[in-house]
């Protein structure tokens, strides 16, 4: 992806900036010290935050009898994927992620729509009592009734043990609401105005006009929304306790983390002899880093891509309305 | 905006037949909810937290209960089928009660038709209750009575009521309006238009924002899980008493406190971090090598706790990284087991504090990068040649351009001392550390969803919710009127 022109306007500036300064100032040794300093804490504080994910990763590709024996510390031995072939093969992990991803696709889609078109309509001054009905939606950041209050409702509503619980309370988000609305009002109200006097009517003017130039904006809540959806792990711990064909992924990989049952038990045929064979080139350790790398997999995919979006969400959250 | 076609509207006895229609309208939406009036509910082997909605939707929740009485033969199964298309029929007639609700707000042309769809549903909602009564007059005939235990539902009576309600003021006001003269095409006033593009998102906001406050009524009755909300078991504030007066409840609660204020504490006396870490960070000149820092350091941000957890669990667990080290290099003697450094309860505030920094350093550090590359650059041009070297201009010029953001944070953090989320408590927690990781959040947790004990922790969330909500208007003035600038 391109940068922004504000990105490059930056960059350009401490270019110059630094040019500016050299020409000027020659570092002292204190200086010296304290850049090589600040250097190696930040390459190390880098290290800390990467190579949690890096050491997974390497133990699931590498040899799982030298895992097992603690062989595999910085560099991947004997280096497979058999490990993930198997994944296809442990209990409920497949029925997890189909219910994570669902979640996270069907959730994110209503999410975004309704946050278009109620940002939208929130923004139209004739709206009847306009101001009452937009604070009514941003007053419900500020409090909540409680987690129990919460549970007794959604059991109330039919909604435990049930898919919908997912995605239903999730479709109006307050905060991504403002954020929309702020966006749409910077937008200079004479494209609206036109629309309008071409007799287009306000679904048109949503699809046509105020749709095309939220784009970015969109894409910043619908990237918050689907990590937000993908990372919930409380929601199914409390409302699924019937139905575990409902976990989700991460609720799965609780389970695993804290299991201290046997591979045969977690992998489908338990008692079958060609997968108990195939369980024996697994362990305990190797089983539950893969589901952790399953888990964090789509997250480190699109991360490099979505970056930018991250860093605009929460500039945006600084400026509310 | 556009020209108005709207004849002449009815006098005062329309309106006020349209205001009954809509009220009426909107009850009987608000009641499909409620469990409490689920006119379905003919015999107790339905599950009375099923109201009107998953009653029409869903046939499984009608017959969660009733395995035996079918095959016991106590209840036919086509009764309940027939309970079930009524509730379905109930259902309909009611959407199509509220659609002539939203209409009635448009012109004469508009209006009637919704008066003719809620002509429609009347029809249908009354055909309904017909069925459903019929039901009820079926399983009375069950064989066994003592453990069927048929009975009137109430709720058919409520919405016998507010049906008529509708069925007369809608059909009063439809002819009312069939009298006047129409309008060539359908119109309606924008004013009204938004509202009703904006009703649904409304609804959903009241139904799972507003609607479980109506919850905290459990913190004023003695109730276990399955029962019910009757006079007789108000208590009153006993739940809110025994807070204070029972001695095992008492020292749960300061434990939890404790727990909870220590680890927020924690992390306010910390909360300058992340703004040193980007006033560093920027010290960094190499853009390249920055941008390369911040991706990674804010990654941790996008993961969830479990998923940290599970980053805890490969480095320091018996056989992770740590001890695999450790027996590499000898410190570890050959045969002996690892240390699960995860177990030990031993410092685990800090611990707790250091994963949160870990998680959270790189991406609160943004909003204070911004700030930086927002501050003035005549200012630092002005204090170089005032002779201020490096580390003069960041404390002089970097810091103060970033306390106001520091302060909005710390302000935000303060109020939210008692919330600090049960996600990150929930997965480190096991048998030894729990007496001092469990902070609020969680203790509320395991005594309602675990223990099963609601109207204690009912009492604990509300009084939470209230302190908090409290916090934060104060946090809120404070910045009013240190900054001139509202937080919220």
């Amino acid at each position: 992806m391109a940068k922004t022109a504000q990105e490059k306007i930056d960059e350009k500036a401490e270019r110059e900036y630094e040019k500016h300064h050299k020409s000027h100032i020659k570092k002292s040794f204190g200086d010296k010290v304290f850049d090589v300093v600040n250097h190696i804490f930040f390459i190390l504080f880098t290290l800390l935050c990467a190579f949690p994910f890096y050491y997974l990763f390497i133990n699931t590709i590498s040899d799982n009898s030298m895992v097992q024996k603690g062989q595999i510390t910085l560099i991947p031995r004997g280096i497979n994927i058999n490990n993930y072939i198997m994944m296809l093969n442990v209990n409920d992990l497949g029925q997890a992620f189909i219910v994570s991803i669902a979640r996270t696709i069907i959730g994110t889609a209503l999410m975004v729509l309704a946050s278009a078109l109620v940002g939208y309509l929130v923004t139209k001054q004739e709206m009847w009592h306009r101001q009452f009905w937009y604070r009514f939606l941003v007053i419900t950041m500020y409090f909540n009734a409680g987690i129990i209050p919460w549970y007794l409702n959604m059991s109330m509503l039919g909604l435990t043990d049930n898919f919908l619980a997912y995605i239903i309370p999730g479709i109006v988000a307050p905060y991504n609401i403002i954020l929309v609305k702020t966006y749409i009002e910077s937008i200079p109200a004479e494209l609206e105005e036109s629309a309008f006097i071409d007799g287009a009517g306000y679904f048109t003017v949503f699809r046509q006009i105020i749709w095309p130039i939220c784009k970015p904006i969109l894409a910043t809540i619908a990237i918050f929304g689907a990590v937000g959806h993908w990372n919930s792990f409380t929601d199914s711990l409390i409302l699924m306790q019937n139905n575990p064909s409902m976990y989700t992924l991460q609720h799965r990989l609780y389970i695993y983390l804290n299991t201290s049952s046997n591979l045969g038990q977690l992998m489908s045929g338990g008692g079958n002899v060609a997968s108990t064979a195939a369980a024996g080139m697994m362990n305990m350790k190797v089983l539950k880093y893969t589901i952790s790398m399953v888990t964090v997999i789509p997250i480190l995919i699109v991360y490099p891509f979505m970056n930018r979006y991250f860093e605009k969400g929460i500039m945006l959250g600084a400026v509310k309305g | 905006m556009k020209e108005k076609t709207d004849a002449p509207s009815g006098g005062v006895v329309n309106g006020l037949l349209h205001i009954l229609q809509r009220v009426s309208a909107i009850l009987l939406v608000v009641l499909i909810f409620l469990p409490g009036v689920n006119p379905g509910r003919i015999t107790e082997l339905i599950n009375k937290n099923v109201s009107l909605f998953p009653a029409a939707i869903s046939y499984d929740s009608l017959t969660a209960e009733m395995g035996r009485a079918f095959t016991k033969f106590w209840v036919a199964e086509s009764t309940i089928k027939f309970l079930f298309a009524g509730s379905i029929v109930l259902l309909i007639g009611i959407l199509c009660a509220a659609a002539a609700g939203c209409m009635s707000v448009g012109n004469n042309r508009l209006k009637r038709l919704g008066g003719l769809i809620g002509i429609g549903g009347s029809v249908l909602m009354i055909i309904g209750l017909v069925i459903i009564y019929m039901s009820y007059a079926d399983i009375r005939q069950t064989p066994n009575p003592d453990r069927v235990n048929p009975m009137f539902p109430s709720g058919l009576t409520v919405y016998a009521i507010l049906v008529g309600i509708f069925t007369l003021s809608n059909a009063v006001a439809t002819v009312m309006v069939m009298m006047r003269p129409m309008e060539n095409r359908f119109w309606m006033e924008s004013k009204y238009k938004l509202f009703l593009m904006f009703l649904p998102f409304a609804a959903l906001c009241f139904v799972f924002a507003y609607l479980p406050l109506w919850g905290w009524r459990y913190a004023f009755f003695d109730y276990t899980a399955g029962g019910s909300l009757t006079a007789d078991k108000f208590v009153g504030f006993k739940w809110f008493t025994s807070l204070f007066q029972s001695e095992a409840t008492r020292n749960d609660v300061l434990r939890v406190l404790r727990n909870t204020l220590v680890m927020s504490g924690l992390g306010i006396l910390t909360s300058w971090l992340p703004m040193a870490f980007a006033i560093f960070l920027c010290e960094i000149k190499n853009v390249k090598l920055r941008r390369f820092i911040q991706t990674f350091t804010t990654i941790p941000n996008f993961i969830s706790w479990v998923m940290v957890y599970a980053i805890a669990f490969a480095i320091f667990s018996t056989d992770g990284f740590i001890n695999t080290i450790a027996s590499a290099i000898g410190m570890l003697p050959e045969g002996t087991a690892g240390t699960n450094y995860l177990l030990s309860s031993d410092g685990i505030w800090v611990k707790m504090l250091l994963w949160g920094i870990w998680k959270g350093i790189g991406w609160s550090a943004i909003i204070y990068i911004a700030g930086v590359s927002g501050i003035d650059q005549q200012l630092y041009e002005a204090a170089t040649v005032d002779g201020a070297g490096r580390f003069q201009r960041m404390w002089h010029v970097t810091v103060p351009g970033l306390l106001p953001t520091y302060f909005v944070m710390l302000l935000m953090s303060i109020a939210n001392i008692l919330s600090n989320g049960m996600d990150q408590y929930l997965v480190f927690e096991n048998k030894q550390n729990t007496s001092v990781i469990e902070v609020l959040d969680l203790y509320v947790y395991h005594l309602g969803i675990g223990n099963g004990n609601i109207p204690l922790s009912t009492v604990i969330g509300m009084v939470k919710s209230i302190v908090s909500v409290i916090l934060l208007f104060v946090a809120n003035r404070v910045s009013k009127s240190v900054r001139g600038e509202s937080i919220v």
